[in-house]
C-alpha cells in the first residue's frame, strides 16, 4: 500500500518540488491548493502526513490547522508546516497548534524527506528492471 | 517584547526545527527601528559596527552615484539625519531578503548567487519579468524583483529540475512568484519579532517594460543587484515606517 501524502500550498511550484521529492518513493501524493480544498481532501482521503503552507488564499494554514485539530476523525494526521515565515509568534502559534515539525524554505529534498520519514514510512520504490 | 517564557520556548522550537536566526546586527537594527523613540546615536553604533550595513547605508544614501568617489553623503551619521530612519529600516529589510535568495539559489538551484553593485550589471532594457509583492501594517511597501525572460526561465528550469525547454508561462512566472513569497516571507519574520507586524499580499508577477518604481511617500528605496553567469536578478524595495 502507498503511503497517502497531502501537499497543501498555492504555488504550484511548490507541489511540483514536494512531488519530486518524494517520486522515488511507494508514496500517492495528494495535492490542494489551500485550506478549504485541503479540509476537503484530508476528509475524504484520510492522508498519512500533511505538508501544509502557512500563507495562501481562501483559507491560510493556520485556519486549516485549528480546523483539523479540531475534528476527531483528522486530528490524528500528522502535520510538517512548510514554509517562509518562521517569525517567532508564528512558530509558537503553529507549534501549540500541535504541528509535528516545521521545516523553512528555501528547503532540500532530502530535509522534507528525512522529517517525512519520522512521521510516516517511506519505502523506496523498486529500481525498474532493464528491458 | 514577549514574556521571558515565550522568547525560551521559541529558542527550543527553533533549535528543534533547525530554524537559524537573523544576524544579530540585523535583529538589534530592526528592534532599534521599531522602538520610535529610540536615538539616532544606538542606530548609528549597530550600523558602524557593520561594516555591510554601513556600505548599503551609504549606497541607499548616494541613490545617483555610481561608486564611492561621487558620495555625496560620506558617514553613517550623515545618512540617518538626512534620510531618517526608513534608511535603517530598508537596510533591517534587505538583509534577510538577500540572505534568503541567496540561499535560495544555493539550496534549490545548487547555484552561488553573488550579491554586486547595481551598476556592474547590465542594465535591464525593454519586456523584462517583473514581479511584486505589497506589505502593509506597522510598516508599509513593496518588494520587486525583475529579470531578463532568459534568466526568468533559467530559475524556473533549476527550482524545478526541469529543462527550460519544457516550461511554458505559467510555471516560470508561478517559480519567480514564489522565488518572491520565499525572500518577503523570510524578511516579515524579522520585522515581526521586531514588533513591526505587517501583512503580506499576494505576489504579482508579469511581463512589463516599465522600469519605474514606485516609492511609498515619506519612503526610502533600495536597489540590489545579484549575479549567477548566466542570471542577473534586481531587487527593489521601497518602505516608510509607522504607517499606521
Amino acid at each position: 500500500m502507498a503511503t497517502k501524502i497531502l501537499s497543501v500550498d498555492d504555488s504550484r511550484t511548490i507541489r511540483l518540488i514536494v512531488g519530486k521529492a518524494f517520486r522515488p518513493y511507494n508514496v500517492t501524493l495528494l495535492e490542494a491548493a489551500n485550506g478549504e480544498e485541503g479540509l476537503a481532501v484530508a476528509a475524504r482521503e484520510k492522508p498519512e502526513l500533511i505538508i501544509l503552507d502557512v500563507t495562501m488564499p481562501v483559507m491560510d494554514g493556520v485556519t486549516m490547522l485549528t480546523k483539523l485539530k479540531e475534528d476527531p476523525a483528522l486530528k490524528a494526521i500528522p502535520v510538517i508546516m512548510l514554509t517562509a515565515e518562521s517569525g517567532r509568534d508564528n512558530v509558537l502559534q503553529i507549534a501549540r497548534l500541535g504541528v509535528r515539525d516545521y521545516l523553512v524554505k528555501p528547503f532540500k529534498e532530502d530535509q522534507l524527506i528525512e522529517k517525512a520519514g519520522r512521521c510516516v514510512t517511506l519505502e523506496k520504490k523498486p529500481a525498474p528492471t532493464p528491458a | 517584547m514577549p514574556a521571558q517564557p515565550d522568547l525560551n520556548q521559541y529558542r527550543e522550537l527553533a533549535r528543534r526545527y533547525g530554524i537559524a536566526a537573523a544576524p544579530e546586527s540585523v535583529s538589534r537594527l530592526t528592534q532599534l527601528v521599531a522602538r520610535q523613540d529610540c536615538c539616532v546615536d544606538e542606530i548609528v553604533r549597530v550600523i558602524e559596527k557593520d561594516p555591510g550595513l554601513s556600505a548599503r547605508l551609504l549606497r541607499v544614501a548616494n541613490p545617483r552615484a555610481s561608486d564611492e568617489s561621487e558620495y555625496t553623503v560620506g558617514t553613517v551619521d550623515q545618512a540617518l539625519m538626512r534620510n531618517g530612519i526608513g534608511c535603517a529600516l530598508l537596510l533591517a529589510m534587505g538583509t534577510p531578503l538577500s540572505m534568503a535568495l541567496v540561499k535560495t539559489f544555493q539550496t534549490m538551484l545548487s547555484l552561488k548567487l553573488e550579491s554586486v553593485d547595481v551598476h556592474e550589471l547590465d542594465t535591464l532594457e525593454g519586456e523584462h519579468m517583473r514581479g511584486s509583492i505589497g506589505f502593509s501594517g506597522k510598516v508599509v511597501g513593496h518588494v520587486y524583483l525583475r529579470m531578463s525572460s532568459a534568466s526568468a526561465k533559467a530559475i524556473a528550469a533549476g527550482i524545478l529540475g526541469l529543462d527550460a525547454a519544457e516550461l511554458g508561462p505559467d510555471e516560470i512566472r508561478d517559480a519567480a512568484g514564489e522565488l518572491l513569497n520565499i525572500m518577503t516571507g523570510n524578511f516579515k519574520s524579522n520585522l515581526c519579532d521586531a514588533g513591526l507586524d505587517c501583512k503580506l499580499e499576494p505576489p504579482k508577477v508579469g511581463m512589463t517594460d516599465d522600469l519605474t518604481t514606485p516609492v511609498e511617500p515619506g519612503g526610502g528605496l533600495e536597489r540590489l543587484a545579484f549575479r549567477a553567469d548566466p542570471i542577473q536578478i534586481f531587487i527593489e524595495v521601497t518602505a516608510n515606517p509607522f504607517f499606521d
